[in-house]
């Protein structure tokens, strides 16, 4: 998992309102550093760290929901979302290693179970990749980062 | 999925510094409020809120690492971040073990039976990966650390 980015130029001194500009763009930033990697579908790790991104964004502004009005919990809520499919993707990547490891340690056995879970576990996993991307590419058509970054800054 | 606490003793006008003591207290206690039943280990629910927690706990503590003296401040994160990564060998595998049972009721019964062996499997892992879980908790205790934490991060208005 890829280490946060380190927020700079916070002003302890400052109000809240006021600090709440200038860590919320660089939050955002973050996840959008993961964009290039989405249409890979083989990139889990990066995948994953967006998700993880996107958890580090949507945590930050729950608590920085305070200096904003009811606008700002729409995108928290499309945010939830994201991370949502990235979470099934994830888990599905994780169940497919678990099946392929025990099944490696097993070879004596049959353990057509086993089989047949290795194969819905794929399919579940390139539907919740697709679903993604087209969630990402609405999103993206939409101007969802740069309406975000306005409602932030207002 | 969890849902965030209300943090009191917060506003838009106040001070960063005052903002994020409050909220860095606040979330090591929901953190910490989960702690009886993860060590109980009955309800898989509270090893997943108290490793939520821990995570919004870390979150806060990255954006607001430029309000607190850096040396305390850093021995205190590592400490959280070894809570979240200890809680996270046991919820990872509350996850897996979920969800094979749930894909189990799926399957013919000869399948279930393959299922069923991956399940014990896992379920071994889980106790071992308690361990470390538990021995933790007894170590934060034995070294006072809740009180070192709340000291430093304590509100001062």
């Amino acid at each position: 998992m890829a280490k946060p980015h380190k927020i700079t130029g916070l002003n302890p001194n400052g109000s809240y309102h006021e600090n709440a500009l200038i860590i919320l763009p660089q939050k955002v930033q973050e996840v959008y550093s993961w964009e290039q990697f989405i249409h890979n579908p083989e990139q889990r790790e990066e995948l994953h760290n967006m998700r993880i991104s996107i958890k580090r964004l949507r945590y930050t502004m729950e608590f920085l929901a305070i200096n904003y009005d009811k606008k700002f919990h729409d995108f928290l809520t499309t945010l939830i979302e994201l991370q949502d499919i990235l979470g099934d993707i994830h888990d599905n990547d994780v169940v497919l290693e678990t099946l392929t490891e025990y099944k490696e340690n097993h070879e004596t056995s049959t353990l057509s179970g086993i089989e047949t879970l290795i194969a819905r576990t794929r399919k579940n996993r390139n539907t919740d990749y697709q679903t993604f991307l087209k969630k990402w590419e609405q999103l993206s058509q939409e101007n969802f980062k740069q309406k975000l970054l306005e409602i932030i800054a207002s | 999925m969890t849902t965030a606490i209300e943090i009191k003793g917060i506003a838009p006008d106040k001070s960063m510094e005052t903002c994020a003591r409050q909220i860095i207290v606040s979330f090591y206690h929901e953190m910490m409020s989960h702690k009886t039943g993860a060590i109980e280990g009955e309800n898989i629910k509270c090893v997943h809120d108290m490793r939520a927690a821990s995570r919004r706990l870390r979150a806060a503590m990255d954006n607001f690492a430029n309000c607190f003296q850096k040396e305390p401040f850093k021995k205190h994160y590592k400490q959280i971040r070894t809570i979240t990564r200890t809680m996270g060998a046991v919820r990872d595998l509350d996850v897996l073990i979920t969800r094979f049972q749930n894909e189990a009721q799926t399957l013919t019964e000869t399948e279930q039976v393959d299922i069923q062996g991956l399940i014990e499997h896992l379920q071994q892992k889980r106790e071992a990966a308690r361990k470390p879980m538990l021995a933790l908790f007894i170590e934060l205790d034995a070294s006072d650390f809740e009180t070192q934490f709340l000291t430093f991060f304590e509100v001062h208005e």
